[in-house]
């Protein structure tokens, strides 16, 4: 055909014509950075109608809420605990809150998840990236950045929170900012792994349908799953005398992302033997282990399902 | 997802800088014919709608190749036409080169300049669109009643004169063929519609069982 641009056109007078395009042309990177920065849009709603935003800001502000309480309270907090009617044990700290509060970081997931990787399944958008540069691992490794960094981010908000609460609890600010900071900064890199953890369980568990609601059907019964069926081998092995029951216990996601968080920072695990405790045999080295291995092998199977993927 | 969005992600996943790919993705949704409703949710799109945004999104990043398959599916008679002639200025205004699949000959027929058909996997013929639709030298003469009569009264006359339904099929190899044409249906008393050049047609491509590369389709055409 003819390379004729801005020949007189046929349609009406908004019309100026076709204009070819001569600036500049970013490369593979530039692809998957785009797709990573649409993808953090995505996961809390950005761009996109009020309706999008509600779960993601509503999920997290239940997941911080225990944090925010404890710092709106902080001043009465720390009266109470210089006269001995509270203990220091009594108030959540960076190493303990995801324990208490997982079960809304997992409604985060549920919901916004299969958000990243159903859609684009369901509507036929991947083969329009696979024709651009973008790769099949890009697409699958940037979607989990993304995720992974909107987990991070919602997994830090109660971490500032208890940080700015601890601080305010003592009468004096910079030394207490001084005091604080070591205690707080493990809860950074344990933020970190278990964004990475939970990020690539449950993209890797969403991509397998194109359908947001099976996904996030997916992802509730695996997360009750594995919180209830390791727990329930383990009590059993321990009168049944199977010592391998155990290990199972680091299967849970959420149990050993807290117990991963014990090992940053320094704090002992609870393992009082108790029913419903975590058996005394394990150290918490072995769920930093379990976090890492269950990364590496969900990153794995997104990467093979996006490999398989008919686009 | 808003049509200005999803074809600005677009044009960025193809390598397009923020704001080239902001203006080149208002430029191109207005070329494709979405104005203000380009800010709506794609969702609430009808079928015609979201072909001009894939189109859109195809266009935005100024490619030298366009490949559509079935680009009309799913449109009402009215978008199918709108459809048609935004892809025929694609080709002549934007000078870009289209590639279009389509089972629909008529439509290729409208828009297209050169045809490759293929049958069943097989190559039939490729050649530019016009000679495949271009005058044949054979006069079509339709009337009302008593075709049969008049194709056999101009064989006696030395013509070569088919039947075809309510046509006469007069192969034009001799100058006075018109006149001979007149004086006939005049002698026999017909009702004459029309007399017209044949034009050849892309459907006869398929036709006449399975025609080879060269064979009977342009033995008939040329």
């Amino acid at each position: 055909m003819s390379a004729t641009a801005r020949t007189a056109p046929a349609g009406n007078i908004y019309d100026l014509g076709y204009r070819h395009y001569e600036g500049k042309r970013h490369g593979r990177w530039y692809a998957v950075w785009s797709l990573y920065v649409e993808g953090m849009r995505g996961v809390w709603g950005f761009g996109r109608p009020m309706t999008a935003k509600a779960a993601p800001f509503i999920l997290t502000g239940l997941y911080a809420l225990p944090a925010l309480i404890q710092l709106a309270f902080s001043s009465i907090i720390s009266q109470s605990i210089a006269s001995g009617e509270a203990s220091t044990r009594d108030i959540a700290t960076y190493s303990d809150y995801f324990a208490a509060a997982s079960f809304f970081m997992v409604l985060f997931l549920v919901a916004q998840a299969p958000e990243l990787v159903c859609r684009d399944q369901r509507y036929h958008v991947l083969p329009l990236y696979f024709t651009r540069a973008l790769g099949r691992a890009d697409y699958a490794l940037a979607r989990l950045a993304a995720l992974t960094t909107a987990v991070f981010m919602a997994l830090m908000v109660p971490m500032i929170a208890l940080f700015i609460g601890d601080i305010l609890m003592k009468p004096d600010t910079l030394k207490a900012i001084g005091d604080e900071w070591p205690r707080a900064l493990p809860s950074i890199p344990a933020s970190a792994l278990g964004a990475l953890s939970l990020s690539s369980i449950a993209l890797a568990l969403s991509s397998f349908s194109p359908r947001r609601a099976y996904a996030a059907i997916g992802l509730v019964a695996y997360f009750l799953l594995m919180g209830i069926v390791p727990d329930v081998i383990f009590q059993v092995g321990r009168h049944a005398g199977w010592d391998w029951a155990d290990k199972l216990m680091t299967l849970n996601p959420t149990g050993a992302i807290s117990a991963a968080a014990d090992w940053f920072s320094g704090t002992p695990l609870v393992t009082t033997g108790r029913e419903g405790g975590l058996p005394a045999t394990l150290g918490a080295d072995a769920y930093v282990l379990a976090v890492v291995v269950s990364i590496v092998v969900f990153t794995a199977v997104l990467l093979f399902r996006y490999r398989r993927m008919p686009a | 997802m808003g049509a200005t969005d999803f074809v600005t992600h677009m044009a960025r996943i193809s390598g397009l800088p923020r704001t080239a790919a902001r203006e080149r993705t208002a430029e191109v949704l207005r070329h494709v014919g979405l104005y203000e409703e380009r800010y709506r949710q794609i969702g609430g799109y009808s079928t015609g709608m979201k072909q001009r945004v894939k189109l859109a999104q195809a266009l935005v990043h100024d490619p030298k190749v366009l490949l559509l398959d079935e680009p009309t599916n799913g449109l009402d008679p009215a978008g199918r036409d709108e459809m048609l002639d935004l892809i025929k200025r694609t080709g002549t205004d934007f000078g870009i080169t289209v590639v279009v699949a389509s089972h629909l000959l008529g439509e290729i027929e409208q828009v297209g300049t050169y045809l490759v058909a293929i049958d069943a996997g097989r190559l039939l013929s490729a050649a530019p669109i016009t000679t495949y639709t271009a005058r044949t030298p054979v006069l079509a003469v339709e009337v009302e009643e008593g075709s049969d009569r008049l194709a056999a009264s101009l064989t006696d006359h030395g013509f070569k004169a088919r039947l075809d339904g309510d046509c006469v099929l007069v192969a034009m190899e001799d100058e006075r063929l018109y006149d001979a044409i007149r004086d006939t249906v005049a002698d026999l008393a017909l009702p004459l519609i029309r007399i017209q050049q044949e034009r050849g047609r892309l459907e006869d491509l398929f036709r006449d069982g399975a025609p080879t590369v060269g064979a009977p389709a342009e033995g008939s055409v040329q």
